[in-house]
């Protein structure tokens, strides 16, 4: 019995198929649509990517009274918010932003990374790591109450504040409550952070560039409910749309500049500035210095015991969703109107005398740049003015005003690259008024949405700076952009799979900020605007997305939905592999078989004939093609016109053409069968440029769905009455391929960047 | 936002993503984990704001010519200052008036603080020159007549910028018939020995 057994199981075994059969599996299409990745579409936010018509948004005015103690270096501030409920919801508690609590001295944030033992510490480092105590800039909230002048009970969890309102607030009503806080000043350069001071040791002063400086209200939306993730340090802001009236009240000597309408110029300018600014109201075409270098260095060695109060109001119709100012004795400032429409806006720089003669020849002329390029793929900027600081070693973005670094060497000499990176950082943090500023994304969950953006229309930006500033850009003959170009960002996307992070990431969680929230966004979009959708298409998609959601909160999903809305072009696919994938694009030629006409039956159509027991005679007449390595090919066959070599087609042609056709007819005499591989995971349009025996060229693009039913490989027939000679794949390089050695047929060796290096020393 | 930890580090806007701000530890089992997390420690918005001082040396074999080829990167303001500071020059890196003798000095300064040696000998070397990306210059050494198959042991003595800066870190990954290893050399740690 056993042995019987045995046997039987030996005979199953023996006759199993070879393979086993394969499951079945979900739909694995790349060109499926993301019905699974995608929310829902629903009242308030609609299938087309625009706002739905229960879309809502709420808003959050502030009357704020500002003190700076410069001596002391602390800011003290009382503010009273009201804030307008037009959600459907009732809410049974509010939540306030303290993100000056990321540098409490019991913040979580600093210890939420594993570290270790570091191969060497400079003294220095050691002692700020290990012995000193650390900053305590978190802040001191004094007292929270109501429009009554009743305390209010909160609770502090880490960077956020709940205020526990005695009675739920019912949709469409609004509550005014009011806060007074101050807090210790950071040392920005040094103790790191956004805002801050910058300390001068030579004259003892400081300039202060603050920002998320007093406690602000959540975002509360369809989307989140409360977003009230913590600020950790890297994930930047989400903020509600509102009103400001904010007095800011600095020591006499100062120069002042934020957020909003300055409403008592005549009482903080000198009757100097006020002429001067009369007439940068007036210059179109280069900035007027407002206060000079002298005036600004002569008051560096005293230091103004009396107060100045400057009051900055924002206006009807153009709301900001922040607020930021910055102030020294030290700024210089200049100014030049800019056409807007039918307004005029304000571009505004502040600078110490640390930045010049570099600030004063490029500051304002970045900003003008950055409002006609954006205002352009956009809508025209709606508030008054935008103004650039400089800033040691940072670019930060707020609403009309941005701090960026750039200075030159201290005895006044300019590299190129900090030249250079001055304009970009400028461009791109005035930029930031567009993304996030007006239209309004969720920076704490997607830093992509404003940076990517952003850093696609700083690339534009300073192109368009190239073009009209030629001079400022020579010997360059364009804008040295270091992001936007495709090549640029192959070495990440190339890199070791373990530290790189979908875009659509939190920002906290990815491991390379940089190229996954600014360079890879901004790569995918520039590729999708030059190779995939074409520049009409895009724009005009573009400029639908920034206009539906100009002062309104858009999710990643509205503006996928908008970039095919606007433009009937399925991306689908594009936004999978570039957005929610680190997949990368290789695309390559993997063989290439040459054929020709002939007349004999091909041994594949024998075999195909035998089986079903037909002849030739049994079908309609029929062309062949043989392959130059099969038995049917012969030399004679080359160069020849198929109707000289197959009866056939002769044949058939006579019966269906007349003469005059048959005279027009250029008889292909070439065939080729190319067979292009995709080892990267990203389908793309493959961009082929076939190279004939004459020197001349043909491009060819198929589109990205050449890949939707072969993920890996795909053939394409060429007929030609010229001998093929070379084929190359993106011979642009428009597509981020992050492997060339397999782009070209015949295949070409690739020096290496040394070798490279090394035949052009040596000429 | 955009965040420079110093002169020396655009971060993220500079992007010389693969040789910034390493976060290196001392344990070479965990070098490479480490090196996953490269460029992400210095942006936190309060990370300390110490400068980091870093260059990247690749050391590849080429069979072709049985040779090492060396490419150096390092930051242009950090190498003029050396000039400036050891050999009173003011080089003027990357400008229209880059000084004439620039490529000699950086040439004898390379060959006073990155040394090779090959089965104990020192290696003579060639410097082919040196080229620009963006804020890096990126140096060219070709070590001739390296003898593979007889390679016993490499050594490097990496002393780059640490004659200026304490803090210098100077990274060499060599490669070589498929094979990678990677140092990591200090002021008071600059050598590297390499078995084959």
């Amino acid at each position: 019995m056993l042995f019987l057994f045995a046997v039987i199981c030996f005979a199953q075994e023996a006759e199993e198929p070879e393979k086993e059969r394969e499951p079945g599996h979900l739909n694995q299409s790349k060109f499926r649509q993301m019905y699974d990745e995608l929310s829902t579409p629903n009242t308030y936010r609609s299938a087309s990517g625009a706002p739905g018509p229960d879309y809502y948004q709420q808003q959050a005015d502030y009357n704020m009274d500002i003190t700076l103690d410069d001596k002391n270096v602390k800011l003290y501030g009382e503010e009273t918010i009201t804030y307008y409920n037009n959600s459907p919801d009732d809410l049974e508690f509010l939540w306030v932003q303290l993100d000056q609590n990321v540098r409490a001295k019991d913040s979580k944030s600093p210890l939420r990374n594993g570290n270790g033992v570091d191969i060497a510490y400079t003294a220095g480092n050691f002692t700020q790591t290990y012995v000193t105590e650390p900053f305590d800039g978190g802040f001191n909230i004094d007292w929270v109450k109501d429009a009554s002048g009743q305390p209010l009970s909160y609770t502090i969890n880490q960077t956020m504040m709940r205020i526990n309102i005695p009675q739920p607030l019912k949709s469409g009503e609004n509550i005014s409550f009011s806060i007074k806080w101050w807090y210790n000043i950071n040392d920005r350069p040094n103790d790191g952070g956004r805002s801050g001071y910058e300390y001068y040791p030579e004259d003892g002063n400081r300039d202060y560039t603050i920002a998320q400086f007093f406690p602000r209200m959540a975002v509360y939306s369809d989307v989140e409910g409360w977003q009230n993730h913590q600020f950790w340090g890297n994930g930047e802001f989400a903020l509600t749309f509102g009103n400001y009236n904010v007095n800011i009240t600095v020591p006499a000597d100062h120069i002042v500049d934020a957020t909003g309408v300055l409403q008592n110029r005549k009482e903080v300018y000198t009757k100097d500035m006020m002429k001067r600014y009369e007439a940068a109201k007036k210059s179109y075409d280069k900035p007027v210095i407002i206060v000079t270098q002298e005036e600004a260095t002569a008051k560096e060695s005293s230091f103004a015991e009396k107060t100045k109060t400057w009051k900055f109001r924002t206006e009807a119709g153009a709301p900001v969703r922040d607020f930021a100012f910055a102030t020294s004795r030290k700024y210089i400032m200049d100014a030049q109107a800019v056409k807007m429409g039918n307004r005029d806006v304000m571009a505004v720089s502040l600078y110490p005398k640390e930045g010049n003669p570099l600030w004063e020849e490029y500051s304002t002329k970045a900003v003008v740049q950055t409002l006609q390029t954006y205002s352009k793929f956009t809508f025209d900027y709606p508030y008054n003015k935008a103004i650039s600081v400089s800033a040691k070693s940072i670019g930060m973005e707020y609403p009309m005003i941005c701090f960026n670094f750039g200075r030159p060497n201290a005895d006044g000499t300019v590299s190129d690259r900090t030249k250079f990176g001055m304009i970009s950082v400028i461009i791109h943090e005035v930029g930031h008024n567009y993304f996030p500023m007006i239209v309004n994304s969720d920076e704490r969950q997607w830093g992509w949405m404003d940076e990517g953006l952003d850093t696609f229309m700083q690339y534009l930006t300073e192109q368009e700076f190239g073009e009209n500033f030629p001079d400022a850009v020579a010997p360059n003959e364009k804008y040295p952009s270091r992001r936007g170009d495709p090549s640029k960002i192959v070495p990440y996307m190339a890199g070791d799979q373990e530290s790189i992070s979908p875009i659509m990431s939190n920002p906290e969680n990815v491991y390379q900020l940089g190229p996954n929230a600014y360079s890879k966004p901004a790569t995918a979009l520039n590729i999708l605007r030059e190779t995939v959708m074409g520049r009409d298409l895009f724009d005009h998609a573009f400029k639908t997305y920034a206009q539906r959601w100009m002062f309104k909160h858009p999710t990643p999903e509205d503006f996928f939905r908008t970039m095919e809305d606007a433009s009937a072009v399925d991306l689908d696919w594009y936004w999978r592999s570039w957005f929610y994938t680190t997949d990368y694009v290789d695309i390559g030629v993997k063989g290439v078989k040459k054929y020709y006409v002939s007349n004999k039956v091909t041994k594949e159509m024998q075999e195909y004939m035998d089986a079903r027991g037909i002849t030739e005679a049994d079908l309609p007449p029929l062309v062949y093609l043989a392959s130059e390595d099969s038995e049917n090919f012969d030399e004679n066959l080359k160069g020849k016109a198929p109707t000289e070599v197959s009866q056939n087609l002769n044949e058939y042609m006579m019966d269906n053409m007349t003469a005059e056709e048959r005279s027009q007819v250029e008889e292909p005499k070439y065939f080729y069968e190319i067979t292009f591989d995709k080892p990267g995971g990203i389908p793309m349009p493959l961009i082929v440029e076939y190279t004939y025996a004459d020197g001349t060229k043909e491009n060819v693009t198929y589109p990205p769905e050449i890949w939707r039913k072969n993920d890996s490989e795909v053939s394409r027939v060429i007929s030609s009455q010229k001998e093929l000679v070379g084929i190359v794949v993106d011979p642009q390089q428009e597509t981020a391929d992050i492997d060339t050695t397999n782009n070209a047929w015949p295949k070409k060796e690739e020096k290496s960047d040394f070798d490279k290096f090394k035949e052009q020393v040596k000429g | 936002m955009f965040k420079v930890q110093s002169s020396k580090c655009f971060l993220p806007l500079t992007i010389n993503w693969h040789k910034l701000c390493l976060f290196l530890k001392r344990t070479t089992h965990t070098m490479r984990k480490s090196l996953v997390f490269l460029v992400v420690l210095p942006l936190l918005a309060f990370s300390i704001g110490h400068k980091f001082y870093v260059t990247v040396t690749n050391v590849n074999y080429s069979d072709k010519d049985d040779a090492f080829q060396v490419t150096t990167r390092i930051f242009i303001d950090d190498f003029e200052e050396v000039l400036k500071e050891r050999y009173g020059i003011d080089a003027y890196l990357a400008t229209d008036k880059e000084s004439a003798i620039a490529d000699e000095y950086i040439e004898k300064y390379l060959r006073t603080k990155f040394l090779v040696h090959l089965n104990g000998e020192q290696a003579t070397y060639n410097f082919i020159g040196k080229k620009y990306d963006d804020d890096v210059v990126i140096c060219y050494i070709e070590i001739p007549d390296v003898g593979l198959e007889t390679l016993k042991t490499m050594e490097f003595d990496n002393e780059i910028l640490t004659d200026l800066f304490d803090e210098q870190k100077n990274i060499v990954h060599v490669k070589w018939n498929g094979n990678k290893r990677s140092f990591v050399m200090i002021k008071s740690n600059a050598k590297g020995m390499l078995n084959f």
